[in-house]
């Protein structure tokens, strides 16, 4: 389950961490995204994958969504979650 | 009066250091290390706002490379120990903007460390970052305090530049090394081509 979205600590994007430890598949998760045809950066311990807005998904599950706009990033967020099975938000 | 090649990042200390080379006479050319896609477009933003005020106040050019750096920060966090990180990236800064520096005619570089500002910014960190460059490195805020820093920067009108929102670098460790070994970091260094990297950043440098 992740927490809910919100704006990063140096203000330029929006993020979703776990509430929970987790340990993503990154190698699943890239070979998922590629397969839709998303442009994706391995570094090891986080891929960023170009989708609209662009993402960083950290091997510790946090996603940084490089927009400002909330609504952007929630929507980023659904599409992700449903490519890939991600927990989902906890409602407020 | 010297020419000198300065490592700009968009935060509010480099603006500053530029700020009393300036004042002192000196001819600055610019570097901006690209750290795309691990930052988003914010910090090349606020390096050409930050150059646009300077270039105004001081009636200087200020000529901005542009250096991908991006490319590198995958191979040394696929390849290197993340731990060491940012020390290793700092050495590929370095080298870059001496490379620059040849090209351009400069007799030293430049930055806006300052001692202890952050976790990074320690002697052992600096010397491991920077030893593999061979031109003088001028730090103009090296005593300076946080806070000394900001007022400077609030005075000469960068403050506002760097301090917009925008996304910081994804590309540091949770814990970065504050104590670097030299021997280390080159055993570190040596699991990738350097030169060959460093090569082929300078080469799709462009000029702003």
């Amino acid at each position: 389950m992740y927490r809910q979205l919100r704006v990063c600590a140096s203000g330029g994007g929006i993020e979703a961490v776990p509430e929970e430890r987790v340990v993503l598949d990154l190698a699943r998760i890239g070979a998922e995204l590629r397969r839709r045809g998303i442009p994706v950066v391995d570094a090891r311990v986080m891929l960023i994958a170009s989708m609209d807005p662009e993402v960083t998904i950290a091997r510790t599950g946090r996603l940084l969504f490089k927009t400002a706009r909330a609504a952007e990033a929630e929507k980023a967020f659904e599409t992700l979650r449903a490519w890939v099975g991600l927990p989902s938000v906890r409602p407020v | 009066m010297a020419r000198g090649v300065m490592l700009m990042s968009g935060g509010i200390d480099s603006p500053v250091a530029i700020h009393y080379l300036l004042r002192q006479g000196h001819e600055i050319v610019a570097v901006h290390m690209d750290n795309r896609p691990f930052t988003d477009d914010s910090p090349l933003a606020k390096v050409i706002d930050h150059l646009g005020l300077l270039r105004e106040r001081y009636r200087q050019p200020i000529p901005l490379y542009l250096v991908p750096h991006g490319s590198t920060q995958t191979t040394l966090m696929r390849e290197t120990d993340r731990h060491v990180g940012c020390v290793l990236c700092r050495r590929f800064m370095w080298r870059s903007a001496e490379r620059i520096a040849e090209r351009e005619g400069a007799t030293f570089l430049a930055t806006g460390e300052a001692l202890g500002q952050v976790a990074s910014q320690t002697l052992s960190n600096m010397r491991s970052a920077t030893a593999s460059v061979h031109l003088p490195i001028v730090r103009p805020l090296i005593g300076f305090d946080k806070q000394e820093i900001e007022a400077v920067a609030k005075a000469i009108g960068t403050y506002s530049i760097s301090t917009r929102p925008g996304v910081c670098c994804q590309a540091v460790p949770d814990k970065p090394a504050t104590r670097s070994n030299l021997i280390q970091i080159l055993r570190e260094e040596e699991r990738v081509d350097a030169d060959r990297i460093i090569d082929d950043c300078v080469r799709r440098a462009v000029v702003l």
